[in-house]
């Protein structure tokens, strides 16, 4: 399928700004099942815009206005296609002691390493650690658990918490947004010995769904034999289609979708930001209009949707290991 | 004679609890330093009130200070120069030298493994915990190759003689160690109060620091640059070291800056001029890690260049020394070096190391516990000499009090038998005479692409307080000049 991305940002000044650096990071990431047709990214003062690469190797865009100005607007646009996955396999509910051999061995911890370390933003203490993986069941089946759990127990909330809010703080508060809920489903994931990134991106969430939504985050977890694969703890789903990636890092710092190191004496200022995600039709002209209203489906039912899809293809496949496992019939 | 020699040296401890520098154990005074020695008994204690007047006022003209920060203020000093030079003779020498050039070599294959393999992890050599609990390790120089493959350009290894008469490595220091100046102004300071010694005695130069200096940076420059442009910027004029800052860039002939004249486009970095921008290919940089680049580290560091990062990261700049040296030069790290040499040069270590128990092993702790008042405990982390304690100087009440604080947090302490640095003879103004005072060493070993070098020289400091052991300058230390002998 295809999605129209619009990334809006919008600073104002109460004095005027000297000197100014921004870097964004809101590219929809490269890969098997994502790739951007066409891309836009300008800037209200038409300043130069550099091109370079984040720690992690994602693209990044820098602007560093060359005269001194009391307001700056930044606009993205992208034109992607998103293919459509089913990650589901028999397998997922088989625990297997193998793959917690493999956790736990140092050859492991050393390779993801760079995903098992606590940073600042996912500080937790292993006496603090409310959910504890049992190895009588999968890797896959455990990190849906947490899913659910960090889903449940805490409440999604705008304006309780901000981008430095902790686990543990999280935890004391029991609501908070998407980076909240994601910090701490990496921590508990990590503290449990699973390779654990966090992931931003923007939220499919039903056409005709617009105004101040912001980026989205979710976690990667590193499953044995399986790879990567996104939990979304903020809506209880894993992260298939309506989940658009634009990079992952240890945590919310290395994923920051914007950046700026403003140099003035600015006592105040104002910032809005606002992101659109439209699916379209293929036939669609490659234009970034307005309004592309196309099959519209209010937010939450979207997402329980996707939910209960999601519910049945797990279901399918545990029945189908099931009759596996009862019929000796390797062709049924 | 003997009635002046008794005056100066009159006060004079000789505690055979201590290796003596100057007098062996019979109390005659060593071969080396017996000319210095018939030629400063032949002074009396006003000269040498005066020399050092004169030698503290070539320190006031040169403009060399430093800054000591209490929990108030911010203090403006002049660093404490001693008249009496240390000499070591060309053979110990060639033994430090080796010694110091063996470990900046095995530390800097150690960081790149780090960043790169982890083969010394996975072979089980150094714990995966050493390194990812160092607020130094930075995960943002996994995978990243510095131009010509190094990372501590610049190390500085501290050593004290121990009772035995052996060195010992105390630390490295591979996070821009400082203290190069002051060697440097100490030989300047004591030409020119004690012109006539140099006549008897044939030592080695120091003032080539800064040109080796310079051909280290060149040697690191980014691919497909002829001649690099080479600068030093340094967090400003606040900074307790900024007379070294200054003094470096002035020596090296090139421009000293500051994070405000430097400017990231393209990820090429430039320098701000008045004929426009210039780029600079080559950075020593006196800022620290946290502080190099607000959109990678610190975002509120006001001293660093945005976007430098990843300039550094495509090899268009090379930064001196590169990012997250620190984890390797942290105090835990330290007990595995005789470890890490022989894993990554196949070789014995020339210099011993202090034995070390570390607090995070619980058979250790236990004995570190039992055994306070025979050891010094040091915090992991710190630099400049803060946060350590002393065993045998601390009342029953305060070994209870650091007890708590090592148990509180185990892995961020080690404890090291209590050393007894060596002591020299030093001039004492209180006293107008020579008394004796403990020493360390502090050597400066340089190494680029195709070339290293270590000073023939370094920084010997005094713990001007009597009996004291700890030297650095911010805890009340001073400094001689340390003379190699040519053969």
């Amino acid at each position: 399928m295809e999605y129209t991305i619009k990334y809006k940002a919008v600073n104002t000044y109460e004095s005027t700004v000297d000197e100014a650096f921004w870097q964004f990071l809101l590219r929809p990431e490269e890969n098997k099942t994502q790739h951007v047709r066409i891309s836009k990214f300008t800037n209200s003062l038409n300043a130069g815009i550099e091109i370079s690469t984040n720690t992690f190797g994602f693209p990044i865009c820098r602007v560093h206005p060359k005269k001194p100005f009391d307001a700056i607007s930044f606009e993205a646009s992208y034109i992607m296609s998103k293919e459509v996955t089913n990650p589901f396999s028999a397998l997922d509910s088989v625990a297997n002691p193998e793959h917690y051999a493999l956790i736990k061995s140092l050859n492991f911890k050393i390779d993801y390493e760079r995903f098992l370390s606590i940073t600042p933003l996912t500080q937790l203490e292993k006496s603090q650690l409310p959910v504890q993986f049992s190895e009588e069941r999968s890797v896959f089946d455990n990190l849906t658990e947490l899913n659910e759990w960090v889903y449940k127990t805490f409440t999604f909330k705008t304006s309780v918490t901000d981008v430095k809010t902790t686990p543990v703080q999280f935890l004391e508060k029991g609501a908070g947004v998407c980076q909240d809920f994601t910090h701490l489903f990496l921590a508990i994931a990590r503290l449990n010995n699973i390779p654990a990134r966090y992931t931003s991106g923007y939220l499919h969430q039903g056409n005709g769904f617009q105004g101040d939504s912001q980026m989205h985050a979710w976690a990667e977890c590193y499953i044995p034999e399986k790879g990567w694969l996104g939990f979304d703890p903020a809506n209880n789903l894993i992260a298939l289609e309506n989940h658009i990636k634009v990079a992952h890092g240890q945590d919310y710092s290395d994923c920051a979708p914007i950046k700026g190191i403003i140099y003035s004496n600015a006592a105040a200022n104002k910032t809005s930001y606002t992101v659109e995600v439209n699916a379209r039709a293929e036939s669609d002209p490659d234009v970034f209009s307005e309004n592309q209203l196309f099959e519209p489906l209010p937010f939450k039912q979207q997402l329980a949707f996707q939910s209960q899809w999601q519910n049945q293809q797990y279901q399918q496949q545990q029945q189908l290991r099931h009759q596996l496992d009862n019929n000796e019939d390797p062709a049924l | 004679m003997a009635t002046t020699q008794q005056s100066i040296f009159a006060s004079y401890d000789k505690d055979p609890k201590f290796y003596d520098e100057i007098f062996d154990e019979k109390g005659n005074v060593k071969k080396v330093y017996q000319t210095l020695f018939d030629l400063y008994s032949g002074h009396s204690s006003q000269d040498f009130a005066k020399l050092n007047d004169k030698a503290k006022a070539s320190f006031f003209n040169q403009g060399i200070t430093f800054q000591v920060y209490t929990d108030q203020e911010a203090k403006e000093k002049i660093f404490p120069f001693d008249l009496f030079p240390r000499i070591i003779d060309q053979k110990e020498w060639d033994i430090i030298e080796r010694g110091v050039l063996q470990r900046s070599k095995a530390l800097n294959h150690f960081i790149w493994d780090i960043y790169h393999d982890k083969k010394i992890i996975k072979q089980g050599i150094v714990p995966l915990d050493l390194i990812t609990s160092s607020a130094n390790y930075l995960h943002q120089m996994i995978g990243v190759d510095p131009p010509g493959g190094i990372y501590n350009h610049i190390s500085g290894t501290d050593l004290i003689k121990h009772s035995d008469g052996k060195y010992y490595v105390l630390e490295d220091n591979i996070r821009c160690p400082s203290g190069v100046s002051y060697v440097i102004c100490n030989r300047t300071a004591l030409k020119r109060a004690l012109f006539g010694v140099f006549n008897h005695y044939n030592a080695h130069t120091v003032t080539d620091y800064a040109q080796n200096l310079l051909e280290i940076m060149e040697s690191v420059k980014p691919r497909g640059v002829d001649e690099p442009n080479c600068v030093v910027i340094t967090p400003g004029v606040y900074n307790s070291a900024y007379y070294e800052h200054s003094y470096l860039a002035k020596s090296m002939g090139v421009e000293l800056v500051e994070g405000r004249d430097l400017f990231v486009e393209n990820d090429f970095v430039y320098m701000q001029t008045i004929k426009g921008p210039e780029r600079v290919d080559v950075i020593y940089r006196r800022i620290d890690d946290a502080f190099l680049d607000p959109l990678e580290f610190r975002p509120d560091s006001a001293l660093g260049v945005p976007g430098l990062f990843s300039a550094y990261k495509k090899g268009n700049v090379c930064l001196v020394n590169a990012p997250g040296t620190g984890f390797a030069d942290d105090k835990a790290v330290y007990t595995y070096m005789p470890e890490i040499i022989k894993y990554y040069l196949g070789e014995e270590p020339i210099l011993n190391n202090v034995q070390t128990y570390h607090c995070s092993r619980p058979d250790e702790l236990k004995y570190v516990l039992e055994n306070i008042d025979k050891l010094v405990i040091k915090p992991v982390d710190e630099a400049g000499g803060y946060g350590i304690s002393i065993g045998n100087r601390l009342t029953q009440e305060e070994i209870e009090k650091v007890k708590k604080t090592i148990q509180a947090s185990p892995r961020k302490y080690i404890a090291q038998p209590i050393m007894s640095l060596s002591v020299h003879a030093t001039y004492i103004e209180e006293s107008e005479s020579f008394e004796s005072r403990h020493v360390d060493l502090r050597t400066f070993c340089l190494q680029g692409a195709d070339k290293e070098f270590v000073l023939k020289g370094g920084l010997t400091r005094v713990a001007l307080k009597k009996g004291n052991l700890i030297v650095n300058s911010s805890q009340g230390g001073g400094s001689k000049d340390t003379w190699v002998l040519k053969k």
